[in-house]
């Protein structure tokens, strides 16, 4: 089955890309890796007359440490975070999150810029990002904003990105060398499936091994990624005793707004929450993997 | 709008024309008439579209027919050496691993991928790299004993 015909432009830079999207008439989108846009395309739930692939800017794979910071350019795979050296030692909870996205064929070209503009509800990456206070760059013909990674989501596959701008990079400080952090995807069915609830964690511990900072972050369990911050402020300041981490996943569960679908209902997804934040609580706690 | 697109396909320079719109998979099937890599789901699920693209594999009903230029595509086409059946055909084949067949390219790829990362998997390596790759006859167990095999040169 074919998809809808449509012109395609192939842009050498950022800005081409922007002059090009300025002086469109019609619908057009741009794309990214594609995993998401072709099955779209396919459904017929969108019909540009126009895709600007991104696909020729080289600047837009990049991927290195600046001034301790992970500078990701928005073309980057997953694949390519879940086995990145600099990726992989200094913002491990991104690459664990990268490597259990769906399967390898999708990962070698799934991009982390295009899993955020899609802002799928119960994306890996996005609870990670979360957790470690990703900014991401986006660029109009004027310049370039910075948008922290808690104000891009806002609704059901929507973003805070404006018709005519494109996101670029995606920027993350480095975590704290004590942190630990953790990654845990639920799917009752299969593992390449979309986790029904994805939960990330990072939190640092004090000399008295009392919670020091704490993230959050879950997927699938409301209609964008959401920072789980009613639960993170139960953990601070206290020690992370099984009861503790109890209330948090209770804090969890009851800030969610689950929707009910043919993955699971909405009371199932909170009660996952439950369950799958208080195991990752404990588990990164006593530095055991996750069961 | 037409696009002129320079690749490599299957070790051999090769010069095509496609559409705008094509997927490298209706670039490959419609246009090049290989019809060894099959349309499945059409939404990058099943894997039976598998082809590697710069030896990562690919879901071919997702990537822009676009995004080959100056790349080097294989497909299963491209796995036999002069008619020969290369090695992990052969083991499929001795394994019992193909039934109706029709996921069969895409496995041949995926397997080829993760033997070129990692030449000794285990068996949780190989359920990974195809956990991708749906196969409603099998019940995989004939198809995960040939990767196997071959990767401990049986």
């Amino acid at each position: 089955m074919r998809l809808r015909p449509f012109a395609l432009a192939e842009p050498g830079s950022v800005s081409e890309a922007l002059e090009v999207l300025s002086h469109l008439d019609g619908e057009a989108r741009v794309i990214a890796g594609g995993t998401a846009l072709v099955p779209t395309l396919r459904l017929g739930l969108v019909a540009p007359d126009r895709l600007v692939s991104l696909h020729r800017i080289p600047a837009l794979t990049d991927v290195r440490v600046e001034k301790g910071a992970l500078e990701l350019g928005a073309m980057t795979t997953l694949a390519t975070l879940a086995r990145h050296g600099a990726v992989r030692s200094g913002w491990p909870l991104l690459a664990r999150a990268a490597e259990r996205v769906a399967t390898p064929a999708i990962r070698s070209t799934a991009t982390i810029g295009g899993n955020l503009c899609y802002a799928e509800a119960a994306s890996d990456p996005a609870p990670a990002l979360l957790c470690l206070d990703a900014q991401v760059r986006v660029a109009d013909r004027v310049g370039e904003r910075v948008v922290p990674i808690a104000e891009l989501f806002t609704g059901f596959y929507e973003t805070a990105i404006a018709p005519g701008e494109i996101l670029t990079g995606v920027r993350l400080p480095a975590p704290s060398a004590a942190a630990r952090s953790g990654y845990v995807k639920f799917c009752p069915r299969s593992a390449e499936d979309k986790p029904l609830v994805g939960v990330a964690a990072l939190f640092t511990l004090d000399a008295s091994r009392r919670v020091e900072t704490s993230r959050i972050g879950l997927g699938g369990v409301a209609p964008t990624p959401i920072r789980a911050r009613s639960a993170e402020a139960t953990l601070l300041g206290q020690s992370l005793t099984d009861a503790v981490a109890r209330q948090a996943a209770e804090a969890a569960a009851a800030e969610a707004d689950p929707l009910s679908d043919v993955v699971g209902s909405a009371d199932y997804r909170r009660e996952m929450i439950r369950v799958w934040v208080r195991r990752l609580l404990v588990a990164l706690r006593d530095d055991r993997p996750i069961v | 709008m037409t696009l002129s697109l320079d690749f490599t396909l299957n070790g051999r320079p090769c010069q095509a024309e496609a559409p705008a719109h094509w997927t490298l998979l209706d670039l490959l099937r419609d246009g090049l008439a290989l019809h060894g890599t099959k349309f499945g789901c059409g939404e990058g699920v099943c894997g039976t579209c598998t082809v590697l693209l710069d030896d990562e594999p690919v879901r071919s009903c997702l990537v822009l027919a676009a995004r080959i230029r100056g790349r080097a595509v294989v497909t299963v086409e491209g796995l036999d050496r002069e008619g020969e059946p290369n090695p992990l055909q052969v083991a499929f084949a001795k394994a019992g691993a193909v039934q109706c067949g029709f996921c069969t390219p895409g496995m041949l790829l995926s397997v080829r991928a993760l033997l070129a990362a990692n030449p000794a998997p285990s068996e949780h390596d190989v359920r990974e790299a195809l956990a991708g790759n749906l196969c409603r006859c099998t019940g995989y167990t004939k198809i995960i004993e040939a990767v196997l095999a071959i990767a401990a040169g049986r």
